[in-house]
């Protein structure tokens, strides 16, 4: 395993460098979509929101069977009722969001007031805080109950980050995103592109790297691995501590921008949420 | 090629950065304790500057741990060899963040 490890990491190098680090969003994403596209040239874009499964037949097979009974199905029930219970003090989400519970499609957005990436999760909790709720777990437990439901009621919208013009500090969370995404990390010395870019469609140990149009579309999910449900955060996580980088904070500055850039790539794509892995 | 440079200066830096070992004596009853005491601690340094440039790499805090436990037992040999691998592999993952400053894009993504 080691050795296939350090095969990719030989290949993640003889693909050198260019210089395109300060293109627009907008060219970052054409960029990043025609890539896939060229690469995996009879996938259509709509099937990229299934992840790995829009590429590996054989596991799409198993996960079509699993969708059949899904095992995130009770965190949706759980999820409604959160929605629907209120805090202590009388209200509740929907008194924070009005538009609720299809409100994943807005989200991440950039916060001009708080100069912040505004990620859902961190969203819910701010309202469970001004509530005088505690606010919840950012990777495991009842945060993927509510973002469940939330997601289901969200199927159907399209990603659309957008990135306001009349903040500059905007386009910086964006490019700290990118700029993450891209270096490498870890005793392993991998980046995120190296394997969910450059190799994907490849195979790792037992796993084929899913390419990472569509990587933002489905959160949370139920992951056979954990036996349980997890945020975009959690996975995330796992990623960084596979090349054995350590991992940043869940909802931490990191992985909001990341977040930021990531789902910006999947711009275009519906939302399916949520979701199940392998 | 930009690879294999980073993996010599790695090892440059690793060959200079072990050797120096720049602290004082502490007053302690063990000089050996306090030697490998004072490994730990230098590691720990080590760790924070690559967490401050966000090249911390995963081990590390783990083996820091186990090192102080081995102080703690007064299994020397073990404490400071973990405390060099920690530290090694904190000097490293600088290395490695600070050579990837300003973002490159991959060639394989075409403009
Ligand atoms: C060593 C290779 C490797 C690296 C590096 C890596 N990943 Fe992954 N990642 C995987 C594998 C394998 C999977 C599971 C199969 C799949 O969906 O691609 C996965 C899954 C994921 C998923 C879940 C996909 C889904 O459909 O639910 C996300 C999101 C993700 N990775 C993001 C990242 C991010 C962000 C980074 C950089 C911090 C990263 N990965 C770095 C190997 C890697």
């Amino acid at each position: 395993m080691k050795h296939l490890l350090k095969k990719i990491a030989m290949l993640a190098v003889a693909g050198g460098i260019a210089a395109s680090a300060q293109a627009s969003p907008e060219a970052d994403r054409e960029a990043f979509q025609n890539f896939y596209k060229n690469r995996f040239a009879s996938v259509p874009m709509e099937e990229y929101p299934n992840g790995v499964y829009s590429i590996d037949p054989v596991g799409r097979e198993n996960w079509e069977a699993i969708e059949e009974f899904p095992p995130y199905e009770t965190f949706i029930d759980d999820g409604q009722e959160m929605w629907e219970k209120p805090f202590a003090n009388g209200k509740t989400y929907k008194d924070c969001f009005a538009d609720g519970p299809a409100i994943a499609g807005i989200y991440p957005l950039w916060d001009k007031k708080n100069g912040m990436v505004m990620t859902l999760p961190l969203a819910l909790n701010k309202c469970r805080e001004a509530n005088g709720e505690k606010p919840l777990k950012y990777k495991k437990g009842a945060i993927n109950a509510i973002t469940s439901y939330i997601a289901f009621a969200s199927r159907g919208q399209k990603t659309n980050v957008i990135i306001p013009k009349d903040d500059p500090r905007a386009l910086e969370a964006y490019e700290k995103g990118k700029k993450f995404y891209y270096t490498r990390r870890g005793q392993l010395n991998f980046s995120c592109a190296n394997c969910h870019l450059q190799n994907a469609g490849m195979k790792i140990r037992s796993e084929v790297l899913g390419p990472a149009l569509g990587h933002t579309t489905h959160f949370p999910i139920y992951r056979s691995k954990w036996g349980g449900m997890g945020t975009l955060h959690r996975r995330v996580t796992g990623c960084n501590k596979q090349v054995r980088a350590k991992p940043f904070k869940a909802q931490g500055e990191q992985y909001r921008n990341l977040e930021y850039f990531l789902t910006y790539m999947s711009n275009g794509l519906e939302l399916n949420g949520p979701g199940a892995r392998k | 090629m930009q690879n294999k440079m980073i993996g010599y200066v790695m090892i440059l830096a690793v060959l200079l950065f072990g050797g120096l070992s720049t602290a004082q004596a502490a007053k302690a009853p063990n000089p050996e304790a306090a030697k490998v005491e004072r490994m730990i601690a230098d590691a720990d340094k080590a760790r924070k500057r690559a967490a401050s440039v966000e090249g911390e790499w995963r081990d590390v805090g783990k083996m820091l741990k186990k090192a102080k436990a081995a102080l703690a037992k007064g299994d020397y040999k073990t404490a400071k060899k973990l405390a060099a691998k920690a530290k090694s592999q904190s000097e490293m993952g600088y290395i490695q963040a600070v050579a990837q400053k300003d973002l490159k894009m991959p060639s394989y993504l075409k403009y």
